[in-house]
């Protein structure tokens, strides 16, 4: 629509045709740039419109009311913008917290073996998007395919995984009567503990804490499994079982960990979510299944999932956008290293860690990568709710 | 489907402690004729939709039966009734196109697709909304998703069809046109209907059966027709007809009714204090007549006129009488004087309300 718009009285030039994905970025763009011009000539008229002398026609036009004092019309003028006053200090806030560090981190990743101590850099390239990507660092930190493999495989399993289980709690807690108020407190309660904390109990229920008498003291999870004859299992450990595929290794018994960590914890939030959108389901739509003889199965495929959608795929996608940011799981699982070598690293955690190492160009590197992937995540995410969030 | 409704009764707990339990309906018993159409009339709270939500299944009866020919379902589980519902909104499903709507219940029947997608045509033909298959619910207008619930209800071919208010969230002219369709469409099927509604010109001009509720206690069962006629009591007399019937206060002496010191009509019942309802159609013209009328103004509508005018024993701020137009009134006349019909003048005991007869 804004290319018709444009093409109005120049020369006919035929519109290019981009492939929607790319279209989708310069759309972005023109509503992003759409908005600083708006925000821009709303400034300017405000103050040009406070100091310009207007002439005697300019006067009769606008205003044919008693004269105005030039207080008068100061307040005048600030109360018909007074928006501004209200977003200013969020602005602000933003201007230095987010978009100066998006803008820094971007023009620092084009510095080759910059130090963040001294600002010294050795030219300009893209040397450190190749070593990132390559995992040639140098300094035996985080590998960062392995870190991207890891987070996309725990997000993309544990978001889904943990959305559905939130839905099927919600519907048994929706039809239990009586002391429903009392299981949604205790669904609850994780929501309020602390991650770190959280993820300190989870390791020790998995791990296995050293040996006594020629015999493994195990945590609470190997115990059980010992009663079914299954050998304890260093699930967090240094000897914990993983596949190897090229120098990509494939932490599986860490990944059950994380990822039954991962949707426990996210479960409270998302049952909250889903058990409020389905009280508020008029009851009719029940009444009418059950007379047209709808079983359970189908009155929760086709008629209760379908008109929570709008809550799901929230949850789906701000699920899936905390996903490719967890870190402080991970840490509370398998300490600060991540693992063993890194093993368990997150793209967050990629970042920290070479941050720490004090290689911060290649952490700028890594957080623009991350940008880009999370982009590109959050258009199929765009794509895909639009389609099924509206039944309308 | 013949359904034989016997001693039903409703009563929900309060919902507050020491509150007060609703006993929304009350000793029910209505017997309905194979392929009737079936009217449940009255005002809003009065347990109408209690009582067809019991007969669907998806209320359980405190006391009471309920059988459908000879079949007793009071205690069977809703979807074994065979029964077809329309809700008061019509509770279509949003996310289902029309076509995937009417065929939900066919869909939970196992039906395979092709006969499904017949069947769904079929109930859609009937409603004449054939054409919207594709649509969803909020593409259409009050009245095609009306049709669409209708035929969600229809395609399953229940034994009984129950219709909650069905037209009241349409406007007033669909309401009219739609009434007329419900009617075509029983007609056709045959299905033993039950419909509920508050407006009696609606029950009225439909039912082949009426039934008057007030406060969960039926009042009154019969042709529609011979309620109007014959009222049990000062209730159904009031609730039914537009415009409404005029009710004055009076008494009984000597085997004559009188408003104020006007004798109106013969009553051969003791003397006691009465209500008395005239229709407005019950008033002659006559210079001699019974009933003193102060006029404050007179409606001409065509056909007819209706004088609107009041009186002291009147329970209602005006008395309305309708008279044909060609009957000469004097012009400008403060009073008028009536003769009342006999048989459109009823009494009603003043400490009862019924009618007596
Ligand atoms: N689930 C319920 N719990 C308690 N009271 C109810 C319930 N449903 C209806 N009632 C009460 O029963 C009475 C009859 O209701 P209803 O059958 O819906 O009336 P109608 O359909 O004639 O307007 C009302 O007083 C209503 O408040
Ligand atoms: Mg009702």
């Amino acid at each position: 629509m804004m290319e018709e718009n444009d093409n109005i009285g120049t020369p006919q030039e035929p519109p290019k045709k981009h492939n929607k994905f790319v279209q989708y970025f310069i759309n972005l763009g023109a509503r992003i740039k759409g908005w600083f011009v708006d925000k821009y000539t709303a400034v300017k008229d405000f103050f040009c419109g406070l100091f310009h002398k207007k002439t005697e026609e300019e006067k009769a036009l606008e205003y044919s009311g008693p004269q105005l004092s030039r207080g008068e019309k100061f307040r005048r003028g600030l109360k018909s913008q007074s928006g501004w006053l209200f977003v200013a200090p969020a602005l602000v806030l933003m201007a230095v917290f987010t978009f100066y560090p998006i803008i820094a981190a971007f023009v620092n990743s084009f510095k080759q073996s910059y130090s963040g101590m001294t600002g010294k850099f050795n030219g300009w390239g893209i040397d450190n998007f190749v070593r990132v990507l390559k995992g040639d660092t140098g300094t035996g930190g985080a590998d960062f395919v392995q870190c991207l493999v890891n987070t996309l495989i725990l997000t993309f399993i544990s978001v889904p995984l943990s959305t559905l289980l939130a839905l099927l709690i919600s519907v048994a807690l929706n039809s239990i009567k009586r002391v429903q108020k009392a299981y949604q407190t205790i669904l609850f309660l994780p929501y309020l503990t602390n991650a770190l904390a959280m993820g300190a109990v989870f390791a020790t229920f998995f791990k296995i804490i050293g040996t006594q008498n020629n015999t493994e003291t195990v945590g609470l999870v190997n115990i059980v499994l010992g009663w079914f004859g299954v050998d304890p299992i260093d699930w967090v450990g240094l000897r914990s079982p993983h596949w190897q595929i090229g120098s990509l290794s494939i932490p599986w018994a860490k990944y059950v960990v994380t990822i039954i960590y991962e949707v426990w914890s996210g479960l409270p939030f998302k049952i909250l979510i889903l058990f409020s959108a389905m009280q508020s389901i008029n009851k009719q739509y029940y009444d009418a299944a059950k007379v047209d003889g709808a079983s359970r199965w189908t009155v929760l495929w086709h008629i209760t999932a379908p008109m929570i959608m709008p809550q799901i795929s929230y949850l789906l996608v701000t699920g899936i956008m905390g996903g490719m940011k967890q870190y402080s799981a991970i840490v509370g699982l398998f300490g600060v290293t991540m693992g063993q070598d890194y093993d368990m690293g997150t793209m967050v955690g990629y970042l920290y860690n070479y941050i720490e190492l004090g290689q911060t160009g290649y952490a700028f590197a890594g957080s623009l990568i991350l940008f880009v992937i999370i982009m590109i995540i959050t258009y199929f995410n765009n794509k895909i709710t639009k389609k099924r969030t509206t039944y309308r | 489907m013949r359904i034989s409704i016997q001693h039903l009764t409703k009563v929900f707990p309060s919902r507050t402690k020491g509150g007060k339990a609703v006993h929304a309906v009350e000793d029910m018993n209505i017997e309905i004729p194979s392929g009737q159409l079936v009217g449940l009339l009255g005002p809003s709270g009065c347990g109408k939709s209690t009582t067809l939500f019991m007969l669907s299944g998806l209320e359980t009866a405190t006391s009471g039966k309920i059988l459908f020919d000879d079949q007793d379902v009071t205690t069977l589980a809703a979807e074994k009734r065979g029964v077809g519902l329309v809700f008061q909104n019509y509770a279509l499903y949003p996310h289902m196109t029309v076509q995937q709507n009417i065929r939900f219940p066919l869909d939970n029947m196992r039906i395979n697709r092709e006969e499904g997608n017949a069947r769904a045509l079929d109930a859609a033909r009937l409603v004449q909304i054939e054409d919207l298959m594709a649509r969803k619910p909020h593409e259409l207008s009050g009245g095609q998703q009306q049709r669409v619930a209708i035929a969600r209800a229809l395609v399953k071919m229940p034994n009984v069809l129950l219709l909650d208010e069905p037209l009241s969230n349409l406007d007033a002219r669909l309401r009219l046109q739609t009434r007329e369709e419900i009617k075509r469409i029983q007609r056709t099927t045959g299905i033993t209907t039950v419909f509920v509604t508050h407006d009696q010109e609606e029950a009225m001009s439909i039912c082949d059966i009426m039934v008057v509720m007030k406060l969960g206690v039926v009042q009154q069962i019969g042709a529609p027709q011979h309620i109007y006629d014959d009222p049990n009591n000062l209730f159904v007399a009031n609730f039914l007809g537009t415009p409404p019937i005029n009710i004055f206060k009076g008494k009984i002496q000597g085997g004559k009714a009188y408003i104020g010191e006007e004798a109106v009509g013969d009553a051969p019942y003791g003397d006691r204090e009465v209500y008395v309802g005239i229709r407005p159609e019950g008033f002659i013209y006559n210079p001699q007549g019974a009933l003193t009328l102060n006029v404050d103004h007179i409606e001409v509508m065509g056909r007819d006129k209706s004088v609107v005018s009041t009186h002291e024993s009147s329970t209602k701020p005006t008395v309305r009488s309708i008279i044909d137009s060609d009957v000469a009134l004097p012009e400008g006349a403060e009073q008028l004087k009536f003769d009342i019909k006999p048989y459109k003048l009823f009494l009603f005991d003043a400490e009862t309300e019924e009618r007596l007869r």
